[in-house]
């Protein structure tokens, strides 16, 4: 064993019990819900200054979304350990889950918005971790950030909007503001508060045009996959959005962009999926188009739209989940995601087959399944209001390309000749087959007994359309008109699976989509903006140590320019101005010789030692100023200064031979070296032409004894009444040489090799 | 440096310790003349920059009371050090202390205040030598 493999295999324990914690989430969730009545709350004190409380709030729908949480996080953790058993970074991993499921009961648990916020940002930042887990490929590092920079991103959105809605409202909680009713729904900031929550809940459910992450995110781990960017995550937009419907159902903009960005992205996902030939990302492509379908149903006035939702959203977790855990199993047995290769695959893996089957039947809608238990109440949601003819045949291409994916996943896969390739396939292990085995069975389980998820799910539906009288799955499941849509939404879906080879070449042969798609212009965007980071680094960060005094300059010298003709200058005020408050004119004029003959030599000296004295005696004169203008303290700093500097650079020079000569515009640099000299003399002067405040060195001056016990006013600010910012300075002038000695020690092993 | 004067040799050993001293003396007055840690700290860090002239960086980095990065950041956490006692009592952190010891007829008057500007002195005396060293040498390990 190498020294490699013996670190891996120790690194590796068995992270099976981890699993533990979302299974005791999970059990005391359940107990908790059969005996304490809903809704749960609990207020922590956390920054009572800026009114931040640890406010937590749980209804039904939190509650549905916890015991998501925990009773498919207990399953992905199982799974986790066998798929990560050979990995050596499998603790990093179940650390992240960790994290990730603590963040995400947050969301759904917090009342407070930034409370909400905090934890809906950290599920977004984890998310990013577990796409680029893979991190030495380059792949999956683009990902990631791709998926960061568009959920953060939106994240930033639904912060601007979560202010606007507190201001308008005038409270953090958010129980407070959907009940708040005509304040909200009259405030004409409101159409700019939805566009932000818009956009905040469009980035992390993948909604056109934001959808393309998700699918890229498949280059994380296929538990973090199944967890993440199916069952839990991305559905935090759809939380929200059902959270705050009973707020803003009744606003037209509300109902139209919900409609129509959900149709969109539906149909678009829908079509996509047909393009795709990695199984994984073929389950993305079609979660994308389930999300879709949640956000129009969200959109949808009517009260069975609210039942339709929560049954849809529990019913996609339960056949997502294990169809992903399925993908994994293939991946992890043959090695391959690609449905090319892939055939014939149930004898070498019958469980992962059947399991593959169950969930199958329930995202095809089939009956006997929970999936058509849903797709029956989704459907009398929809013949419930007046929709676009455009928008049902949709939808009715959406569900059945859903058929054909369930097909693609359960039948094409593990049917067929068998690859002569995958002669040494072999079963995974039972931590991998258990999970969505089991899962899928529980969605069976739903269909034949209602009883057991009815109250959670009607109580959650009223949660979204408080008052309304929602029967429950049983009441709602019909087979009238039902039954024809079901049909026909088979019968496209196998004409789909059948002419899947020849929709899917003729819709690769689009490859303008590849070029001018969203995810096109994404990437376009953040070259762009690369492009003038270098541009500007380029222009501004140049290195030449010259240019930057002349920017710097030229900046000043507007500004003195700027406050002449700004303020009402009147040259007499002017020169009282400058000559107040001096009584030693000799002594000025000496400091003024000295300094003016520095400058004056410098521009024709060209060694650099003697540059360094004149500029040292530009140095002693400005000394010789503070001494006379009654700051002995500035004066004596600013001798050690100038005496410090100008012996160490002339000690140093001589060791870094002849300098890199840049063109210098010498005439150019004497001008604005003047013009800076008189705009700074102008801002000065008009300065002192002001009416000084002297409040604060008067009160410094009256207090530094009696408080501070100190006569030295400059040092009782410095290390008394301003010790924070001295303290802080400080610590800039020690992290500076720390950071300073590397650059400069890589800088002399230069200078010796060269 | 290879031509060596030996007046300058002579002198800046004396010199050396003369103004270590003199930078002490304006750092214990500055709280009530001008004077104070930065800019005794500044008089130090010529002391030592004298020393690394004439004798090299090696020289003047052993006669340094701790390494140069060690004396910057044993500075800045003294300042921090310094700070804690005021907010031990419920003041604002930094909120500095005064003591007052009587011995015999005399009056010592001891405070956080002095430690805050001890901290000032060896982070400038620190850091600034980090780079006079790390400028001048050219063979030996900086530290």
């Amino acid at each position: 064993m190498s020294h490699a493999d013996a670190r891996a295999s120790a690194n590796n324990r068995d992270m099976l019990w981890v699993a533990l914690v979302p299974l005791g989430l999970f059990v005391g969730l359940v107990w908790a819900l059969s005996s304490i009545p809903l809704p749960w709350q609990l207020q922590l004190v956390w920054v009572p200054s800026l009114g931040v409380g640890l406010d937590w709030y749980i209804d039904a729908l939190s509650a549905q979304f916890l015991v998501l949480i925990a009773g498919i996080g207990t399953m992905v953790f199982i799974y986790a350990s066998g798929y990560m058993e050979h990995d050596a970074n499998a603790g990093r991993f179940f650390i992240l889950l960790l994290l990730f499921m603590t963040a995400m009961v947050g969301v759904v648990s917090a009342d407070h918005l930034l409370v909400l916020f905090l934890c809906w940002e950290l599920t977004s930042l984890i998310s990013f971790f577990l796409v680029g887990f893979k991190h030495t490929d380059e792949q999956a590092r683009a990902s990631a950030r791709q998926a960061l920079f568009i959920t953060l991103g939106g994240g930033l959105a639904l912060l601007a909007a979560f202010i606007l809605l507190a201001q308008i409202a005038g409270t953090w909680s958010l129980q407070a503001i959907i009940a708040s009713g005509p304040v909200l729904l009259e405030d004409p900031r409101l159409p700019v508060v939805l566009v932000l929550l818009f956009i905040g809940c469009f980035t992390k459910s993948a909604q056109f045009p934001f959808h393309f992450w998700l699918p890229n995110a498949m280059s994380a781990p296929t538990p973090a996959s199944a967890y993440l960017h199916s069952a839990t995550m991305v559905k935090l937009g759809i939380y929200l959005l059902a959270r705050l419907d009973p707020a803003f159902n009744e606003l037209l903009l509300w109902e139209v962009s919900l409609i129509s960005i959900g149709t969109i992205t539906a149909v678009w996902a829908a079509l996509l999926a047909l393009r795709e030939r990695d199984l994984k990302r073929i389950l993305a492509r079609s979660t994308v188009s389930a999300l879709g379908t949640l956000v129009l149903l969200i959109g949808l006035p009517n009260e069975e739209a609210a039942l339709a939702v929560i049954a849809f959203l529990f019913a996609h977790a339960l056949y997502k989940a294990p169809l992903f855990f399925v993908a994994g199993n293939i991946d992890h047995a043959t090695g391959t995601r690609n449905i090319d290769h892939l055939m014939g695959l149930r004898r070498q893996m019958p469980f992962t087959t059947l399991a593959a089957i169950l969930a199958g039947l329930s995202m095809a809608g089939l009956p006997l399944s929970f999936g058509y238990v849903a797709k029956d109440v989704v459907t009398a949601a929809k013949s419930g209001t007046d929709l676009l003819a455009l928008v049902s045949y949709g939808l009715l291409f959406v569900n059945g390309v859903a058929v054909a994916v369930a097909a693609v996943a359960a039948i094409r896969v593990f049917w067929g000749p068998a690859n002569p390739a995958f002669v040494k396939v072999r079963e995974v292990s039972w931590r991998m087959l258990l999970p969505p085995l089991l899962i899928a069975i529980v969605g069976l389980e739903f269909e034949f007994m209602p009883e057991f998820t009815d109250p959670l799910l009607i109580d959650a539906a009223r949660v979204m359309a408080p008052g309304a009288d929602i029967g429950g799955l049983i009441a709602s499941h019909s087979f009238g008109t039902f039954a024809t849509a079901a049909e026909v939404t088979l019968v496209i879906g196998l004409v789909l699976f059948l002419f899947w080879e020849r929709l899917h070449r003729y819709l690769s042969g689009l490859t303008r989509l590849d070029r001018y798609g969203p995810a096109a212009m994404f990437e376009r965007m953040l070259n762009g903006l690369t492009r003038v980071a270098a541009w500007h680094t380029k222009a501004l960060q140049h290195g030449n140590l010259a240019g930057y005094m002349r920017l710097t300059l030229a900046v000043l010298l507007l500004l003195g320019f700027g406050g002449w003709l700004a303020g009402e200058t009147d040259g007499s005020v002017l020169w009282a101005g400058l000559w107040s408050g001096y009584d030693q004119g000799w002594a000025l004029v000496s400091a003024a010789v000295l300094i003016s003959a520095g400058a004056l030599a410098a521009p024709f000296l060209h060694d650099r030692l003697a540059l360094l004295m004149v500029i040292g005696l530009v140095g002693y004169g400005s000394a010789v100023l503070f001494l006379f203008a009654g700051a002995p303290d500035v004066a004596f700093t600013q001798f050690m200064v100038e005496t410090v500097l100008v012996v160490v650079a002339a000690a140093v020079l001589p060791h870094y031979g002849a300098p890199t000569r840049y063109p210098e515009p010498r005439l150019l640099n004497a001008a604005v070296a003047l013009a800076a000299g008189m705009g700074t003399f102008i801002l000065l002067a008009h300065m002192f032409s002001l009416p000084a405040d002297r409040s604060l060195a008067e009160w410094f001056a009256a207090n530094s004894l009696t408080e501070a016990h100190g006569r030295n006013v400059v040092n009782v600010i410095l290390v008394d009444f301003r010790a924070l910012d001295t303290f802080g300075e400080i610590a800039v002038v020690a992290f500076s040489a720390l950071a300073a000695w590397p650059l400069l020690r890589t800088m002399r092993k230069r200078r010796s090799a060269s | 440096m290879t031509s060596r004067s030996l007046m300058l040799e002579y002198v800046s050993r004396t010199a050396y310790w003369l103004m270590v001293l003199a930078s002490v003396w304006i750092l214990l007055r500055g709280h009530n003349a001008p004077g104070g840690g930065f800019i005794a700290g500044l008089v130090a860090v010529a002391a030592t920059a004298l020393l690394a002239i004439v004798y090299g960086v090696d020289y003047a980095r052993r006669r340094l009371p701790l390494q140069p990065l060690q004396l910057a950041v044993a500075g800045v956490l003294l300042a921090l050090i310094s700070g804690i006692p005021g907010a031990w009592d419920g003041n604002p952190f930094l909120t500095h202390q005064w003591w007052s010891i009587e011995v015999g007829n005399n009056v010592f008057k001891l405070s956080t205040v002095i430690m805050f500007d001890v901290g000032v002195f060896a982070a400038v005396w620190g850091a600034f030598a980090t780079y006079l060293f790390a400028l001048l040498d050219d063979q030996g390990e900086v530290t």
